[in-house]
């Protein structure tokens, strides 16, 4: 146990003298940590459920002996309810095939929220592994009137306890030092469980094919599972589960119930710790600031006014701040594009690199500060608390369409992208709510979006003020919230049945947003964002190219559009002009909409090729124009105000990512729902825009 | 610009690109998935699947 740590007999040597595992309750700062101990990047927010997987980074000791740290996700028990909340426990019983079983337990606590916290440390010290306390947010204790003995708490809990302020780079030397300790006994103190049990468990442990360190803590938790539960344990065979059964039942004679048990004992036990190192002060004034922004931002009226203000403000500087460096790029793409036609002999090569790659690539890197504002606001709405009090006041109406109200950070998340929405789904703990908020959660409007909707509301509105625009994109978003809703409403009624559990979700203390975090997390995307333009979308852009060129015609003097509609991408959309056509949608557009079934902002890139021009991108004016000016073949224009909103109606509903896709596979373990998934919102985009396009030429609108 | 030089070079960009997407293809299916967009991971384990 203590470091440094033999080789284990048919493992290689081992380069680190001791494996670290950051656990506690959510939120209470354990990423904050983990990126400040390894100096990684892991995301951090003031909500709970952050951290959904496990997470490993190297560090090093006090005396530069290297470390594996692993920053496990939050949870309140290792009597776990979600699939996040195992990770944590697998991990430190050591059950996870391939991860090694913890040296050191660094346990996070909320020092203004000890007693809470405390269940977990009380369970922490049962399994005989070292235990480090890091008593997290003195800062805010303090501020709280909170004061903590300690000395008392150190005597009390029996294991080193370093006052940690993690933001601010507080207690890192002493946490170092105190997890470099050697030897590193293990802790010595617990709560003590009655003899009855005490006698039960050890018998049970003995039993257990586990290491002997881990048994008892294992024991234990077997004990204290409900019958469903314990028919549902797939990692012991079913003559430890009857001798389980049969122990519970000599509990319960022996007037012991042995589920609630060790908890009363647990608690009893915190209450003697709280009794001598916590003092409660007055917490009046800090109380008082939470509730009154409390009182307004969760009221049933001004909770939704705030909200959606919030939303509005953030599209409004999406459309006008982010226009000046949107013209630098766009004028940089077109001076790039004229130098290449400048400096290339006329050819396909010339046609490739300009209107292929330059006009494919630069009509996406275009987006980057739209992109960069987006994260900005999302990242100071994490940092400050307010998410979870959007998920409060969202759950009132989500309750009544059946979601989940931790369904909420899921969906909310996926507003940025639907990857690390669907991820953190793991934090919900029934199947069935899971699996629906999963199968809804890409009909949030993700970043991928944005260049959609800018170029069909600047072709729909093209005098239209920013405030218009941002209020077209801010329906657009609540259009896919509505779909999300309705859909949920659905599968909750047919497919997934079942009852919505109650939502109790911890309200983080409202904090100052880490200005230096969100600059880092915006930065961040820029780079991710980037790599993806000069990476995925470059080689699209190349292929998209050759399936809009090759095979050419025939006919030396045939016009550009004879020579598309002859390529594969023409004959293609020819193809499905048949189903679209319904949608007031052409040929050309339908290149665009099964170009882009791979990631959604390709579509602009490919309506920049098929209309053959230099500037792929939506703010240049021949591209704009050149759409405005397509025709039918009756001589109407294509891009009426109809046609322009049903596709982003289209946008909206249909799935077009192929990763989200792959992760819905990959979390659901199954081609079954992806399939489904995909099945769904393509009939639900086009139905949608069918209604917007045909209902709304019933109505006499263009 | 000699015809067959500008053909060639075109020939070995599309290349190039399908070659990109081939080589991610058979990285993803070692290493675990992740978007490219916005650089999230999945884990491959089992113990989130399903349950």
């Amino acid at each position: 146990m203590s470091a440094p740590i033999s080789t284990p007999a048919s493992g290689p040597a081992r380069e680190v003298t001791r494996y670290v595992a950051i656990a506690g309750n959510p939120n209470c700062g354990k990423s904050t940590i983990f990126n400040a101990l390894t100096g990684l990047r892991q995301k951090v927010g003031n909500y709970p459920g952050v951290t959904v997987e496990k997470k490993t980074g190297r560090f090093f000791g006090s005396h530069g002996e290297p470390m594996e740290l692993l920053d496990l996700p939050g949870s309140y028990s290792l009597q776990v309810r979600s699939p996040d909340e195992a990770v944590a426990r697998d991990v430190l019983l050591g059950r996870q095939p391939g991860v090694s079983w913890p040296d050191v337990i660094i346990c996070v606590v909320d020092a203004s929220n000890l007693e809470r916290n405390l269940y977990l440390v009380a369970q922490m010290l049962e399994l005989h592994i070292p235990v480090v306390v890091a008593l997290n947010m003195v800062d805010v204790a303090e501020q709280n009137g909170v004061v903590i003995d300690l000395m008392a708490l150190r005597e009390k809990l029996g294991v080193p306890v370093i006052p940690m302020v993690a933001t601010k780079g507080v207690g890192f030397i002493e946490l170092r030092q105190a997890v470099s300790r050697s030897p590193l006994p293990p802790p010595s103190i617990c709560a003590q469980m009655p003899i009855v049990l005490e006698r039960e468990v050890m018998a049970l442990a003995k039993t257990l094919p586990v290491a002997p360190e881990v048994a008892r803590g294992e024991a234990l938790l077997l004990l204290t599972l409900h019958d469903k539960a314990l028919d549902e344990v797939t990692h012991h065979n079913r003559a430890i589960i009857d001798a389980t059964k049969t122990a519970q039942q000599r509990l319960r004679t022996a007037g012991i119930d042995p589920i609630s048990a060790p908890v009363d004992a647990r608690y009893e036990w915190i209450g003697t710790v709280c009794a001598a190192a916590h003092h409660a002060g007055d917490s009046h004034h800090a109380l008082s600031i939470s509730d009154r922004l409390d009182g307004w931002l969760t009221h049933r009226v001004w909770g939704w006014v705030a909200f959606v203000g919030m939303m509005a403000l953030m599209f409004f500087c999406i459309f006008t701040v982010a226009q000046y460096p949107m013209d630098w790029i766009d004028n940089g793409v077109a001076w790039l594009a004229d130098w290449t036609k400048a400096h290339v002999p006329e050819g396909d090569l010339q046609s490739l690199l300009a209107d292929g790659i330059i006009g494919g690539v630069g009509g996406v890197i275009i987006f980057l500060p739209q992109i960069l504002i987006l994260f900005f606001f999302l990242g100071i709405l994490e940092d400050t608390g307010y998410m979870a009090r959007a998920a409060f006041i969202m759950d009132r109406l989500m309750s009544k369409v059946g979601l989940h109200g931790k369904s909420f950070v899921p969906l909310l998340s996926s507003f940025a992208c639907a990857i690390p929405g669907i991820m953190a789904t793991r934090t919900i703990e029934n199947r069935k709510d899971r699996l629906v908020t999963i199968l809804v959660a890409p009909l949030m409007s993700c970043s991928a979006r944005l260049p959609v909707y800018v170029v069909m509301i600047a072709l729909m509105l093209p005098a239209a003020s920013a405030l218009q625009q941002a209020g077209i994109m801010l329906s657009m978003y609540l259009v896919g919230l509505v779909a999300a809703f309705a859909m949920a409403w659905v599968f909750k009624k047919s497919l997934l049945r079942g009852d919505t559990p109650m939502l109790l979700l911890e309200m983080p203390p409202y904090r100052m947003p880490s200005w230096h975090g969100v600059l880092l997390r915006m930065w961040e995307r820029g780079l991710l964002f980037l790599r993806r333009a000069g990476t995925v979308i470059l080689a699209l852009s190349i292929l998209l190219w050759a399936l809009l060129t090759y095979p050419k015609p025939a006919e030396v003097d045939a016009t550009p559009s004879q020579a598309l509609a002859h390529s594969v991408g023409g004959r293609l959309g020819h193809t499905i002009e048949p189903v679209i056509a319904p949608l007031g949608y052409d040929w050309k557009i339908g290149i665009g909409i099964v170009a882009s079934f791979a990631a959604r902002e390709v579509f602009v890139s490919t309506m920049g090729q098929v209309y053959n021009i230099e500037d792929a991108d939506e703010t240049s004016e021949p591209l704009r124009e050149q759409m405005r000016a397509e025709k039918r073949p009756d001589g109407t224009p294509i891009f009426t105000p109809l046609v322009c909103l049903g596709l982003m109606v289209f946008y909206v509903l249909a799935m077009q990512c192929i990763s989200t896709v792959a992760i819905v596979r990959r979390e659901t373990n199954s081609w079954r729902w992806p399939l489904f998934q995909i099945a769904y919102m393509t009939v639900l985009a086009w139905l949608g825009a069918f209604v917007v396009y045909q209902g709304g030429r019933l109505l006499g609108f263009q | 610009m000699n015809p067959l030089l500008d053909q060639l070079a075109v020939v070995a960009l599309i290349l190039a690109a399908l070659g990109y997407f081939a080589v991610r293809m058979l990285r993803k299916g070692k290493s675990g998935k992740s978007c490219g967009g916005c650089g999230s991971g999945a884990t491959s384990d089992r113990r989130f699947r399903s349950k």
